[in-house]
């Protein structure tokens, strides 16, 4: 049974529509990566998720269960970090982690004590003292101590440095070594997600446009640069079975199929007699801009 | 033998770890029945998915390269299990006719390119001789 259930989900904040029907499933075990541009609806979709928006409309359904009907199960069997998760200032490091162990019956303190001394933060220092990274740590570790069934991180890596950035996904790697937990986490950075998710879901205007397995999703496409094509040629381009999307770079026309290079490479150039056009592989942050970047 | 991932390259993280693992088979840096780290290690080390590591596994041991032993961990194939001598001459042809299009594009002749195959073998030969003499003395 999959451990979250989102059915042609919707929700809008007054006039604006920020979902417009997105169906997502996560299986357990899944670390399942969610992109899009800022405002696409990312957020969104991790609050309803975790219970703390109402959808419009559609299905919600965590661990089999309807989050706003069985508010508190639901809740205690998920761990969240917010982007910006508002903490007191003043709070202590250990006053944090006592308002959340008291929340969970789950909570175990022999992962809590493990996990604070990798984090090597004196428990008493204010929340407010604390560098971003340590501070998204701490929190991270107040998400994940109860051993949630299901994660939900909201850009985790958001604004940190590169090495905090380092530091903070070798913790999440660990935990889904040791445990194989399912996590559902929204990033802008492409090589975060190609290094923890096995699933990615992007999300364009509160649509969803990709669902795919990462890895195959990379080797199913492909970019096709014409040298300064003329206008025909482009035009002719997207007659072109498996045609994604085409931008003008400089003075080329780059164009992303979804096809198997050789193929579409025989295509071209015994179909249309496109013969000096240059077929390639693209790497994840290319096919990110490919899909939702200004079309030309 | 040390791996190295590089996200954000034209080719996925797993396919990444396969060829590191063909290309250490291939120059004798591994040899049938050498162990490799378990999907743990290495995704610790490589600082990725572990499921990421078991699709790259999977897929090598599908391939007859490697081979899973229940717990006692994953090993180098012995050759009798790798692939058959005609899928062997499938998986070289693309790379063959990749080298005849450069050395076309640059006028170098099929003579030349052949001479230079066998030069290079004899290099490849010299450089395992002296990896397996390594692993010896250890």
């Amino acid at each position: 049974m999959a451990i979250l259930e989102l059915g042609e989900v919707r929700r809008s904040y007054d006039s604006e529509q920020a979902l417009r029907g997105v169906s997502v499933s996560v299986e357990p075990g899944e670390v399942l990566g969610l992109v899009g541009r800022s405002g696409a609806g990312k957020t969104t979709l991790l609050r309803i998720a975790a219970g703390l928006l109402k959808a419009d409309g559609g299905r919600v359904t965590v661990f089999g269960l309807d989050p706003w009907q069985h508010s508190v199960e639901v809740k205690r069997r998920l761990g969240y970090v917010a982007e910006s998760q508002v903490v007191p200032p003043r709070l202590s490091t250990s006053a944090l982690i006592d308002l959340h162990r008291d929340l969970y019956p789950s909570w175990d303190r022999e992962l809590e004590r493990t996990l604070l001394g990798r984090l090597a933060i004196a428990p008493s220092k204010p929340i407010a003292s604390l560098s971003k990274g340590e501070a998204r740590k701490v929190l991270l570790l107040c998400a994940i101590a109860h051993r949630p069934e299901l994660l939900i991180l909201d850009e985790p890596a958001g604004g940190l440095d590169p090495a905090a950035r380092r530091e903070f996904l070798e913790l999440s790697i660990e935990l889904l070594a040791n445990d194989g937990s399912t996590i559902l986490f929204s990033s802008h950075h492409m090589t975060d997600v190609e290094r923890i998710a096995s699933r990615l879901v992007l999300i364009e205007r509160g649509e969803k446009v990709i669902d795919a397995e990462l890895a195959t999703f990379q080797q199913e496409h492909c970019v096709a640069v014409l040298p300064a094509p003329a206008p025909p040629a482009a035009e002719r381009l997207r007659s072109v079975g498996g045609f994604v999307r085409s931008r003008a770079r400089g003075s080329s026309l780059h164009a992303v199929f979804r096809r198997e290079p050789a193929e579409l490479k025989s295509e071209l150039h015994d179909r249309l007699q496109l013969s000096d056009v240059a077929i390639s592989r693209l790497s994840l942050e290319e096919m990110f801009v490919a899909f939702v970047g200004a079309e030309s | 033998m040390r791996f190295q991932v590089n996200p954000g390259d034209e080719l996925p993280i797993y396919r990444q770890i396969m060829r590191q693992v063909i290309d250490a088979v291939a120059g004798a840096q591994l040899k049938p029945g050498d162990k490799l780290p378990s999907h743990r290690e290495l995704s610790q080390e490589l600082v990725i998915a572990p499921l990421t590591v078991k699709k790259a596994y999977d897929e090598l041991e599908r391939e007859g390269h490697i081979q899973t032993l229940r717990g006692q961990g994953t090993f180098v194939a012995e050759q009798s299990r790798a692939l058959t001598a005609s899928a062997r001459l499938d998986r070289l042809r693309p790379l063959a006719q990749r080298l005849l299009h450069e050395a076309a594009l640059l006028n170098v002749e099929l003579e030349r390119v052949q001479r230079l195959i066998v030069d290079e073998s004899g290099r490849l030969d010299r450089t395992r001789g002296a990896n397996a003499a390594d692993k010896r003395s250890k």
